[in-house]
């Protein structure tokens, strides 16, 4: 079962802040204490899911971070060493080349750990497509062993392993080479949200889906839709990871945990809140995990990215419900590997060159 | 000159080091580009001298066009600047962090917001030098249409940083979590930003409380007239290449002359030239620190150099131990190139021997000395109107800056020039520069 935190300063809930309020959560120092602790129940990744790319307009969200996500990466993962991320970063914000070029760097400081949350807001699925394509391409400017840092030669890199992309397409022009390297782990994981206008893209590219259902079968329906759309394009089951989200309502009995629960009504529905929607798991610990092993036995879903409503109910998360899933074997007592494919069994991606010189 | 006037420094970090054969050198770290904890380390060494600020340039691409001459050199691939940063902010408790970004490729609004992360992330410890992207290359990576003339890129940064200085003042100081707890903001607080102008529309507010120095310190580095005027208006801080005291003098007169129209004081810029200083415990030792570098440079990359900075195509035609030929005026960075062929003139170079000198510091002041040497020039030209301190760029990392750190920064505190403990929290507190305006 893979499992990832997404991070709030105060939770989910739009009025989660009110038991909370404390601008210190709002801090640098709040927020590691949080991914200290996921990385410490076990989980491979936190999310930074940036409003899906929406910018404020007149008021601020108590469910937005306050920090932009690839900066707030980067100084999480010189901290936080044994843990994924996954950023949102929107394709209509950002040129191709800064993009790559920003998760190519926080390639270089998590030492592979990272992966790019593609936020798609046009309808134009060729621009879309093309842009995803592109940034996937300056990923591969370099091939794997291009740095040789000969001295006595005087050869940093060897030239043949540079690949300049001289990129003309209908939308972007970009020459290339990026100016990072290959990433620790061939290139950073490519994530998306599933919603209707970016299910054809998810299929071409994502290799982490995240999905929501009111219930558990409702999120399995989405699922098991997009995998005919994967297979629809052409790719295999066992590269992309599905993950739903949950909201977990935890407490020692499943009589408070359901007291817990009408307690966090989402009456003041607040629109830019990604979990009104997502499936509430409510019970005990032990009930928490029974509802994980068993939609994870029935359907298309390879774990959950857990939406706390509260900072309390992420604490409970970490520390009651991950170590019952560790003593159930599904989650491991410690990560294999050391990059964020690793912990999510994705293959590396192995570099382009290979298949160009089997060609040749 | 005041007695109590102190000496601003900051540290231009490059992974290997300034010099442009610094990985060739046996004590380098070849793969320090890539190291995070090699930047850290530089980020602490940098911190325990006190200094006020480290920085790192910038390029979106590659900075040499032919691959086997690119090969040569540790310059094509590096972090992306805001994002190294943002790591080394944690890292660090009071030095400031100045991250070079382009105008010209990026859009007002993110940039803004990504300053604004670097700065709650730091505790208001950021900076901004703005730069306009004079490269060819970097202008193939964003669209097909090439480079945009000086002018046109000066006044779409003219109006990018009016947008992102707007971005910034958009959130109050107690915006977040006012007193009585009913409310998240407090919306009279918020003053979301309508930005149209000919280049941008900007709307919205940033998410994230004001920065705690009011706003990230912006600098510059332009030595047009245009780019001078638009550090006059704008800059907290101005980085400058100058080779001679008469240049910088020169320099520092006449940008502090503009600050008076934009109603500033004479102390609301400092001006910070580029050294790059070359420490022994004598002064043979250093000079032969520094030929032992010299000697690593292959002529193919310290002519490619010097002709990228002319912004000219190939400089190969010509004898290498020939003078530079006549060339004309282009698009590009106007006061680096003329600075080049100022220096050749000055001191009669052929194309190699300006290559080497060049490379090694990138046009930049070198000063090859003992510790109170090269104190002695810092301070000749401190004291003299040419420099408020210097951005200072050690040939090889790490150990040429804990040189300076351990040898020359004490002694430029024996004579009182250079501050023995950090002022403030904020760059700004430390820069001595004032606080913007609060809203």
């Amino acid at each position: 079962m893979h499992l990832g935190l997404s991070l709030t300063p105060f939770g989910h809930h739009p009025a989660a802040w009110r038991h909370a309020a404390d601008i210190g959560n709002f801090g640098f120092d709040a927020l590691l204490s949080q991914v200290a602790r996921a990385e410490q129940a076990g989980l491979d990744f936190v999310l930074l899911a940036d409003r899906l790319g929406a910018r404020p307009i007149d008021d601020l969200s108590p469910v937005a971070t306050p920090f932009e996500p690839t900066t707030l990466v980067a100084a999480l993962a010189t901290k936080a060493r044994r843990i994924g991320f996954l950023a949102a970063a929107a394709t209509s914000q950002h040129e191709p080349y800064n993009l790559a070029r920003r998760f190519a760097s926080l390639e270089s400081i998590s030492n592979g750990r990272t992966g790019w949350v593609a936020v798609t807001t046009s309808d134009n699925e060729g621009r879309e497509r093309e842009y995803v394509d592109l940034v996937g391409a300056l990923w591969d400017s370099w091939e794997d062993d291009a740095f040789i840092y000969d001295k006595q030669q005087g050869r940093f890199f060897e030239p043949s392993k540079m690949h300049v992309l001289n990129h003309r397409g209908e939308h972007f022009t970009v020459r290339g080479p990026l100016n990072v390297n290959r990433s620790p782990q061939g290139k950073p994981v490519i994530a998306q949200f599933l919603s209707g206008g970016s299910k054809t893209l998810a299929a071409h590219s994502a290799e982490i889906v995240l999905l929501q259902g009111r219930t558990p079968e409702s999120a399995n329906e989405t699922a098991a839709d997009f995998v005919r759309l994967l297979e629809a394009a052409g790719r295999q089951r066992q590269d992309v990871r599905i993950l739903a989200n949950i909201v977990p309502i935890i407490a020692e009995t499943s009589e408070a945990a359901q007291a817990a629960s009408d307690a966090l009504r989402f009456d003041e529905a607040d629109r830019a809140s990604q979990p009104l929607s997502a499936s509430r798991l409510v019970g005990t610990p032990a009930e928490i995990a029974d509802s994980l092993q068993q939609w994870l036995g029935h359907g298309q879903v390879d774990g959950f990215t857990i939406l706390p409503p509260t900072l309390g109910m992420a604490d409970l998360f970490l520390a009651d419900v991950a170590p019952e899933l560790q003593r159930r074997g599904l989650i491991g007592k410690t990560k294999a590997g050391s990059t964020l494919r690793d912990y999510l069994g994705l293959p590396r991606p192995a570099h382009p060159a290979a298949t160009w010189e089997r060609a040749s | 000159m005041s007695g109590d006037r102190k000496m601003r420094l900051g540290a231009f970090l490059m992974a290997g080091g300034h010099h442009i054969a610094a990985w060739r050198h046996p004590l380098a770290h070849a793969q320090a580009g890539v190291d995070i904890d090699h930047f850290i380390e530089l980020a602490r060494i940098a911190e325990r001298g006190k200094f006020d600020m480290i920085f790192v340039e910038d390029a979106a691409a590659i900075r040499e066009r032919n691959p086997d001459m690119a090969s040569q050199a540790a310059r094509s691939t590096a972090f992306e600047p805001l994002s190294l940063l943002a790591a080394l902010a944690v890292n660090t408790s009071h030095i400031g962090l100045v991250a070079t970004a382009s105008t010209t490729y990026t859009e007002p609004y993110g940039l803004a917001r990504t300053f604004a992360s670097l700065d709650q992330l730091s505790g208001g410890r950021a900076g901004w030098n703005l730069v306009t992207s004079a490269s060819e290359l970097e202008a193939e990576n964003f669209a097909s249409s090439g480079l945009r003339p000086h002018s046109e890129r000066y006044e779409r940064a003219e109006e990018f940083a009016d947008a992102a200085l707007a971005v910034w003042d958009g959130v109050e100081d107690g915006a977040y979590l006012p007193q009585g707890g009913s409310v998240f903001t407090d919306r009279a607080k918020l003053h979301p930003v309508h930005h149209r102008g000919k280049h941008f529309t900007v709307e919205g507010l940033l998410e994230s409380p004001r920065s705690p120095q009011g706003r990230p310190i912006m600098v510059q580095a332009g030595a047009s007239d245009i780019g001078k005027e638009l550090a006059a208006r704008t800059a907290d801080v101005v980085f400058a290449a100058s080779q001679t005291i008469g240049e910088a003098q020169a320099y520092y007169t006449d940008v502090k002359a503009r600050l008076a129209k934009y109603g500033r004081q004479i102390d609301d810029i400092k001006i910070m030239p580029g050294i790059s200083p070359i420490v022994g415990a004598t002064e043979a030792e250093a000079k032969a620190k520094y030929r032992a570098l010299q000697e690593l440079i292959p002529d193919a990359v310290g002519v490619a150099l010097l002709a990228s900075y002319l912004s000219i195509q190939d400089l190969s035609a010509y004898p290498l131990d020939g003078p530079l030929p006549d060339m004309p005026e282009t698009n590009l960075i106007q006061s680096r190139q003329q600075l080049i062929i100022d220096l050749g003139r000055r001191e009669n170079l052929s194309i190699r021997e300006l290559a080497r000198h060049f490379a090694g510091a990138r046009g930049h002041w070198q000063v090859a000395g003992t510790p109170a040497q090269i104190a002695d020039a810092m301070e000749e030209r401190f004291s003299a109107g040419a420099a408020d301190g210097f951005n200072v760029m050690a040939p090889v990392f790490p150990s040429g800056l804990e040189d300076f750190v351990t040898l020359v920064v004490p002694e430029l505190r024996r004579r009182g020039l250079f501050r023995e403990e950090y002022e403030g929290r904020t760059l700004r507190q430390n820069l001595g520069v004032g606080e913007p305006a609060k809203r």
